[in-house]
């Protein structure tokens, strides 16, 4: 980022701050958008090569690898929370979502710049503990979903859970933060002229998201506590014999769980729409519907947690509600779809990679999103929970979908954000190649599943190993089109130069109208919006 | 400011969670919650329904607790009683307390306990053995339901847990928690 | 009248040995088989009213699905910038918008309808001829037989070491539950430590084992044989390693069983204290 510092403007002179103070005591929202990436990636290799060792082990019955199953059930759960919490997270609201929406919405900064470096170092702060649940004591072996009795102190012993806790209490902290500086950024500091239904419809997902998390994380922070106190200071939240209910965990859980699923993929709906209107030269097919569309799934999101407790033995009357509720999302996702589509047609489509991997976003998100349809059907779901059906669906929609959008948004943005362009022929190959790997090693645990092979075990019996055994592989090749995409970040330091707006006429928002690299400091001077047309 | 104040609403209403959702079970029946009630109603109609009785006992209570009585066939509306047999094993003085629930879960609302051993600690000397009775009625209402107008047996379970729980893990048939190859 | 003897005692052994075999011919084997993709075969009538309706499922959005990505296909080839160097400006059109809300609703619709009346069907207990209650632990399970004198007995899963011919791995256990054929079952589900999951898919059977509280359920198994399941909610460290194993029995089979087993089982205290050592066999087993 040594483009950055030189754009000097003309009104005052900048002292650029030394390299501690630019970069630990940030209050800039680009350098705090490429710190976040920098998390993102950090995590997304050590999630990765986790991942890469589960699936090593599960390529054959029998276990070659890995025979203490206690790490196996750490590795599962790490994997777990780091994708969801230290990658996927970190990179679409705390990456991009900084870098873009000030610059979308013609703002100089986030609302509140210095609360914006505290939400990043006490994500930093989480995932050391992350990382430290899982060598300090025997690590947290009970999934990401934490269920007690198995996570109390009876049978997951010593701090590593504690520990835990606390990584999820401070990442927690660190969203709910950036959540509310979200929230006042774009209520309040839009450029005169750009009112709400005229801002891109990024900003629009980072909007809903900020308010998502905003509502479920504390949930998640309470029932956390309450699980730290149980594990700790005797008190019996969820202990049964006590008064307690190991089901009320499920609850207050799943009530975070479920929203924090749309958190993660909301964002991408937002950048997806940006590359499909950017390289289709068209706006978006049916802005307010997208608006919408997305208030919808948010707010619809917030209803159906207990379709992931279906077979705890709850009542039937209730599994018909949630089974109703939750195949209403897809009413307003399938608008987004077709939207997406209509704004393709009769445009001027260009292929350049963050429109591969856009188009590859949504077809692989139907693919995930129809699993979700029989998943949502309770008496469907009888056969399929805690299979590796399930394991296939939200692969699918989180590991290939929500990826997918991310490297769009890496490679629709990373001219804006360095100063130089991808190499465009290795990124292209680097699509196919992860496009390939992610499917081959998905697709056939949808099999697995019908097969009734459950979730979470490192050994199975014999005659699930054709399926386990092609998934492995693909799981190889993703990781020769993840070792790709690394490259290509490296590469790209020495590419060539890009200039302010690299995609032509197509790419209609604020953030096209400054030089590539951004500039430090951008819009000083607010740009007046009033007339423009409507921001797509 | 406001924004905060969602955040603190949202805590706040995860911890209210558990007396509400103790709450809303009690009063609803929800869950296989069976009510408590006074005393059983006036009318007694001659519509029969089965009751089952189930009894556990959690590994650490060192008691043998088991229904008297596997099944029995009552009038609706009419109070009944049943009883549980327990017994210390041990060679000192243990208390336990038990909680219950029935299935299936929609006839919680219908089965009214009068009197019962739930909730409270019971301590027995070593090796004693006593009876606990349950008095309850199903209440006729459950016929005219249309979701439990189809139910022929309800099961009342309950499980005996010790009062004051050991702090140590799972003792003596902790395995390593490692699983090695030979 | 000897001949008549010699006839009568022929035909009395051939119809023995007729219905040994086809006693054995009807023990179905119910797991995956090796590279399958689709449902292990349907043995009761949830399991029955569950396949079709994912059979259904999956006709729907195989057709959504390739119906997309047609579209994308279509759109690709005739939109592209070189194809369709000036693009259209069109960003509404209502009809259209209305149908792609309106369709879902009616498909989802259709959908729900079967899917509810499936739902109802299962929660139902069947007038239920005997009871079964299953008990989880870490890492095996207990079966009880209320109805039965209280009949009980742990199933622990066979270690690799110990596996017999024909016995299949991480799916073999010491006791099986035993139970009738073409009776409705009635199960009853606890635990006595964490949560567990009590699976059988070929029975369509999966449901929670909690500790503290009492779970309900039905079954019927249509055909004699063996049904394998395995534990599915995470317990621990041998979650993979304490499988299910039904062995259903015509009636009559049944009862000489449990006639055998009362007796077999009646020191199922002592058995209980060889828990520790037979943990502890799982446990540095392979």
């Amino acid at each position: 980022m040594a483009n950055t510092a030189e754009a000097h403007h003309d009104d005052h002179d900048h002292h650029m701050p030394g390299f501690f103070t630019r970069w630990f005591c940030s209050t800039n929202h680009k350098d705090i958008g490429t710190l976040y990436i920098l998390v993102s990636f950090i995590a997304a290799i050590i999630g990765g090569a986790m991942s890469w060792y589960i699936r090593l082990e599960l390529a054959e019955p029998g276990i070659q690898y890995i025979d203490d199953f206690q790490f196996y059930n750490v590795l599962v759960t790490a994997h777990g929370f780091l994708m969801v919490f230290f990658v996927v997270m970190p990179a679409m609201i705390g990456g991009f979502g900084n870098w873009f929406v000030p610059l979308m919405i013609g703002a100089p900064d986030m609302a509140f710049p210095r609360m914006n470096n505290i939400s990043l170092w006490l994500l930093v702060a989480g995932f050391i503990l992350l990382l430290l649940s899982a060598v300090i004591g025997d690590g947290p072996g009970t999934g990401w979903t934490v269920y007690p009795p198995l996570s109390n102190q009876e049978y997951q012993p010593g701090p590593s859970v504690d520990l835990g806790i606390l990584s999820l209490h401070l990442a927690g902290a660190s969203s709910i933060l950036g959540a509310i500086n979200f929230i006042v950024t774009i209520f309040n500091m839009r450029a005169p002229g750009m009112t709400i239904h005229r801002m891109p419809l990024f900003v629009w997902a980072i909007l809903i998201t900020a308010f998502l998390l905003l509502l479920a994380l504390p949930v998640l922070a309470g029932a956390l506590t309450m699980l730290l106190t149980d594990r700790n200071f005797g008190t019996a939240f969820f202990v049964s014999g006590q008064g307690g209910d190991p089901v009320l965990w499920q609850h207050l859980f799943w009530f975070f769980g479920h929203p924090e699923v749309y958190i993660i993929i909301i964002p991408a709906f937002g950048i997806v729409s940006q590359i499909v209107s950017t390289f289709s030269n068209k706006p978006v097919f049916g802005y307010l519907g997208m608006a919408y569309a997305m208030s919808a799934i948010g707010v619809v999101g917030f209803i159906v947690w207990a379709h992931h407790m279906f077979t705890i033995g709850f009542d039937v009357s209730t599994r018909a509600y949630f089974t109703a509720a939750t195949m209403v999302i897809a009413v307003p996702t399938g608008v987004k779809i077709f939207s997406w589509l209509a704004t393709m047609w009769g445009g001027s489509i260009k292929f350049e990679v963050p429109m591969l991997y856009a188009l590859g976003f949504i077809f692989l998100f139907v693919v995930g999103g129809v699993t979700g349809i029989t998943l949502a059907n309770a008496s469907a779901d009888l056969v399929f929970h805690d299979t590796y059906f399930v394991v296939a669906h939200f692969h699918y929609v989180m590991a290939i979908a929500a990826i997918l959008a991310m490297f769009a948004g890496y490679f629709y943005w990373i001219g804006k954000m360095s100063g130089r362009k991808y190499p465009r022929g290795l990124a292209k190959l680097q699509f196919w190649v992860f496009f390939i790997g992610v499917n081959v090693l998905f697709f056939p645990q949808h099999f697995s599943g019908f097969a009734g092979m459950p979730r979470r075990i490192p050994d199975y019996p014999a005659p699930y190993e054709g399926w386990n055994y092609v998934s492995s592989l693909g799981a190889l090749i993703t990781m020769i089109g993840t070792i790709l995409f690394f490259i290509i970040v490296w590469r790209t330091f020495y590419g060539e130069e890009a200039e302010a707006n690299e995609w032509g006429e197509g790419a209609t928002t604020l953030e096209w109208a400054v030089a590539s690299p951004a500039p430090w400091h951008t819009h000083e001077v607010l740009p007046d919006m009033t007339g423009k047309a409507p921001a797509e | 400011m406001a924004l905060s104040g969602f955040v603190a609403g949202m805590v706040g209403l995860a911890y209210a969670s558990v007396p509400l959702y103790e709450l809303f079970c009690q009063v609803t029946g929800y869950g296989g919650t069976p009510q408590v009630v006074a005393a059983a109603p006036g009318t007694v109609s001659d519509k029969k329904i089965a009751i089952r009785f189930d009894a556990n006992t959690n590994p650490k209570l060192p008691w043998k607790f088991k229904a008297t009585q596997t099944e029995m066939t009552v009038n609706v509306g009419e109070q009944t009683l049943a009883f549980y047999e327990a017994q210390n094993l041990d060679g000192e003085d243990v208390t336990g307390t038990a909680v219950f629930n029935v299935t299936p879960l929609k006839a919680g609302p219908y089965f009214s306990k009068i009197e019962c051993f739930c909730f409270t600690e019971q301590t027995l000397a070593a090796g004693q053995r006593v009876d606990m009775p349950v008095q309850f009625f199903i209440d006729p209402e459950i016929f005219t339901d249309p979701d439990t107008k189809d139910v022929t047996t309800v099961t009342l379970s309950y499980t005996f847990y010790p009062a004051e729980p050991e702090e140590k893990s799972v003792d003596a048939a902790e395995p390593d928690n490692k699983r090695k190859k030979s | 009248m000897l001949k008549r003897l010699f006839a009568a005692i022929a035909v009395v052994a051939v119809g023995v040995i007729m219905s040994a075999d086809l006693a054995m011919a009807e023990m179905v084997e119910m797991r995956s088989k090796p590279w399958q993709m689709f449902f292990q075969e349907p043995m009761s009538p949830t399991a029955e009213k569950v396949y079709d309706f994912n059979v259904f499922l999956l006709w729907v959005e195989g057709l959504i699905t390739i119906f997309v990505l047609g579209l994308m296909a279509y759109i690709c080839i005739k939109f592209n910038a070189k194809a369709n160097p000036k693009p259209s400006k069109t960003t509404h059109n209502t009809v259209l918008e209305v149908i792609w809300t309106g369709l879902p609703i009616l498909i989802l619709i259709i959908i729900a309808i079967p899917s509810l009346k499936i739902l109802y069907f299962v929660d139902k207990t069947q007038d239920a001829e005997m009871t079964l209650k299953v008990i989880g632990n870490q890492w095996y399970w207990t079966y009880e037989y209320p109805d039965h004198d209280g009949l009980t007995f742990d199933s622990y899963p066979v270690p690799d070491d110990e596996l017999k011919e024909g016995q299949p791995r991480l799916l073999s256990v010491d006791n099986p539950v035993v139970l009738p054929a073409n009776t409705n079952i009635r199960l009853l589900l606890s635990s006595n430590d964490v949560i567990h999951n009590w699976a059988m898919p070929s029975l369509a059977i999966k449901l929670d084992t909690t500790p503290g509280r009492i779970n309900e359920t039905w079954t019927h198994i249509n055909k004699p044989g063996n049904y394998y399941g395995m534990c599915s909610e995470l317990c621990g460290v041998n979650h993979s390693f304490m499988p299910i194993h039904i062995k259903a029995l015509p009636k009559t089979e049944f009862s000489n069983w449990l006639a055998k087993a009362k007796k077999e089982f009646a020191t199922n205290e002592t058995q209980k204290k060889d828990a520790p050592v037979r943990l502890a066999q799982a446990a540095t087993a392979k």
